[in-house]
């Protein structure tokens, strides 16, 4: 009783009441409510609803160490090659691919700088001559510090849009990967997604496989010239081992990862939010029209 | 309203951004007005506090990158996550109970890095409220909450303001001898800011078993048995302090090659280990008076970077001023609760000088651990003059 006594819980229930007449239901204040519900579905109007696309990979178990011995002297020269792989570098790898000027430019030769840059023609001729164009200020910079500009779009402006655009994403101690992308058009995200995951994997494939051909040639290479019979059947069990990696390589099937869920696309646009705008407008509504009124009411005692 | 693909979408500085936020400035302008028109707040107060409050709105992206505190998206990630029903993404306690206490203030948005501002804004408008009912003059009080570190910290997605105001809050009830009310605000420390529950338990068990504010001899008696206490649990203690000289060390470890924090030290730090820790007692007690002034003035004069590190030296010098400006007046210095709290403050500061490593986290943790001991001073100046017994 003591503590109701003191917070005077009469007198602040009529300050309250008080209150709203005096800054809240106020013709002020339902003129701003109604221009914050306007304003609102103008910003919602011209927002473009974007799309939340994602797909979830794992990372793909190692192919190499499987069913084959190379020898006590081999494993230990060549263990780099052959320790198992796993943890964050392969992550750290595809990220590094992924963001690549070489995967960039497998897609571009694929007719995906078309397909983002310009009308979609899968015409060399055409996909190589999109032309760029440029802001005004940069061409006023380039005229007047006197260098050229690139004319047409190429496969460095393809990795560029996709380091701003696609996020892979592990979070830690966290074995999938999820590699996103926010889009108004759906279908064109989920295939470019599905396509840089697709090629990031390829290259990195590809990669492997064009290093084993180097070790294979450069062990036949010393194995015709070496003499010593330890050697010679260290390097002819990595040349096996070479050839075992290059056939399990040599598929279609994923290396570094595969998908866990394929792309797809958020049912809703992820932004704009139109629930959390009009309620940002209509509360910043009642807070200026009411700041207005006690400014009005308090102008003496605040100058 | 939660933005449910926090992870995902950055509203930085676009105009969503600044409508989101200025939603939740407005929301909690509205609140200031009412707390105003029911007489809980003065004129003066309005005004400073809405534009406390707008000072969320300047700080990230505009006068810096939020990146400069980049642990204001773990906390605004998992809070997030928190809201829209998910588990933990971290797994760690303070982040999950920090985002629990952040999200459970109703905020129309919860949809950008800043949105956790506010929380911290509105709970240090609360704390406010509750603080000066023990003043006579509001605006006296009002100045203590215009810190610059305070605004700043109070404008992030970061711990601090929830260390703060329940250090506060807790130091507070101690001194008016509400010991259950002290042991429950110290609870979220414990969880929140390990450190700072040692530094605060330690004022705990001082004045409830040592009884360490009744006079000078207890107080005496009270640092005799720490000190005791320190060489019989020597191991222990040093294993609590070189645990945490390592973590510190470790995250602030840069080496040439661009390598730094964690990762950084796993490869190179097994070298400086040993050197980084303390084996006796003696040693971390030389070590911890050495470490004293540069834990109370951090950033030094070769440490500064930018204009803002001068600022903080000013800050630090000026607030060490304010504690003994308040222990001089009304002779404070003679009064045993004052002397106490002066004394856990002291050894805190010496155990946080004993595991300092990085500047910029430690002029944080400084400010936190500081600031409440300066609020709970100035309530013993205003409402304890017991004079000294010996």
């Amino acid at each position: 009783m003591n503590i109701l006594k003191k917070i005077d819980l009469k007198q602040k229930l009529l300050l309250t009441k008080s209150f709203v007449k005096e800054y809240l239901l106020v013709k002020k204040s339902i003129v701003a409510f109604g221009v914050s519900i306007v304003l609102s579905l103008l910003i919602i109007q011209i927002s473009v609803p974007k799309f939340y696309i994602s797909a979830v990979l794992r990372e793909a178990k190692p192919l190499e160490n499987q069913g084959i011995s190379i020898g006590s002297g081999a494993d230990g020269l060549f263990s780099e090659f052959l320790r198992p792989t796993g943890g964050d570098g392969d992550y750290e790898e595809m990220i590094s691919n992924m963001r690549s000027y070489i995967v960039a430019q497998r897609l571009w030769n694929k007719g995906w700088g078309s397909i983002v840059f310009g009308n979609g023609q899968l015409d060399k001729e055409y996909f190589n001559q999109i032309p760029k164009n440029h802001k005004f200020l940069d061409k006023l910079g380039a005229w007047i510090l006197g260098y050229q500009l690139h004319e047409y779009y190429s496969a460095h402006d393809l990795k560029a849009y996709i380091n701003n655009s696609v996020f892979p994403q592990k979070d830690i101690r966290d074995t999938n990967i999820t590699v996103s992308m926010l889009s108004s058009d759906k279908e064109f995200a989920i295939k470019f997604i599905e396509a840089v995951i697709l090629e990031t994997d390829s290259y990195a494939k590809e990669y492997l496989i064009a290093k084993s051909n180097e070790i294979i040639s450069a062990s036949y290479e010393q194995l015709a010239v070496s003499k010593n019979s330890a050697i010679s059947s260290a390097l002819a069990s990595t040349i096996n081992s070479e050839y075992f990696k290059i056939a399990t390589l040599n598929n279609d099937m994923p290396y570094k990862v595969y998908f866990i869920d394929p792309p797809h696309s958020s049912e809703y646009p992820v932004t704009p939010n139109i629930y959390a705008i009009l309620i940002s407008a209509i509360i910043i509504s009642l807070f200026l029209s009411s700041l207005h009124s006690f400014i009005l009411k308090n102008k003496d005692e605040i100058w | 309203m939660v933005n449910e693909y926090f992870q995902f979408l950055d509203y930085g500085g676009t105009t969503y951004y600044y409508l989101f936020e200025f939603a939740n400035f407005s929301f909690i302008g509205l609140l200031a007005l009412y707390t105003y028109k029911i007489r809980l707040i003065n004129l003066n107060s309005l005004i400073v506090w809405l534009a406390i409050f707008f000072t969320p709105l300047i700080f990230n992206y505009l006068l810096f990158s939020p990146y400069l505190f980049g642990d204001q998206f773990l906390y605004s990630g998992e809070t997030f996550l928190l809201k829209t029903g998910n588990q933990s993404q971290y797994q760690m306690n303070h982040i999950e109970f920090a985002g629990k206490i952040l999200g459970s203030i109703p905020l129309p948005n919860y949809m950008t890095v800043t949105s956790l501002a506010f929380s911290n804004k509105l709970l240090l408008f609360l704390t406010f409220l509750w603080f000066k009912r023990y003043f006579d003059d509001e605006n006296k009080i009002l100045l203590f909450f215009l810190v610059p570190s305070l605004l700043l910290y109070s404008s992030l997605a970061l711990r601090e303001i929830l260390i703060i105001v329940f250090s506060i809050l807790f130091l507070v009830n101690l001194i008016k001898d509400r010991y259950l009310l002290a042991l429950i605000f110290l609870y979220p420390i414990f969880i929140i800011k390990m450190q700072m529950f040692a530094f605060l338990s330690l004022y705990f068990v001082a004045r409830t078993i040592f009884r360490a504010h009744k006079s000078i001899k207890h107080a005496a008696f009270f640092i005799l048995s720490t000190l005791a206490a320190t060489f019989i649990l020597e191991s222990e203690i040093l294993s609590f302090v070189n645990t945490y000289r390592l973590g510190f060390a470790a995250e602030n470890f840069r080496v040439d090659g661009g390598g730094t924090s964690y990762a950084a030290w796993n490869l190179y730090g097994q070298d400086i280990a040993q050197a980084i820790k303390i084996d006796t007692i003696q040693e971390a007690i030389i070590k911890s008076i050495i470490n004293l002034p540069q834990i109370i003035l951090i950033p030094m004069p070769w440490n500064w970077s930018s204009i803002f590190h001068v600022f903080q030296t000013m800050e630090s010098i000026f607030l060490v001023y304010l504690f003994y400006y308040i222990s001089m007046k009304n002779k404070n210095y003679k009064n045993n609760e004052f002397i106490l709290l002066s004394i856990i403050l002291l050894l805190s500061l010496m155990l946080l000088g004993l595991i300092m490593a990085n500047e910029g986290t430690f002029v944080r943790y400084r400010f936190s651990l500081f600031y409440p001991f300066l609020l709970a001073a100035l309530y013993i100046h205003k409402n304890k003059t017991v004079v000294s017994k010996f």
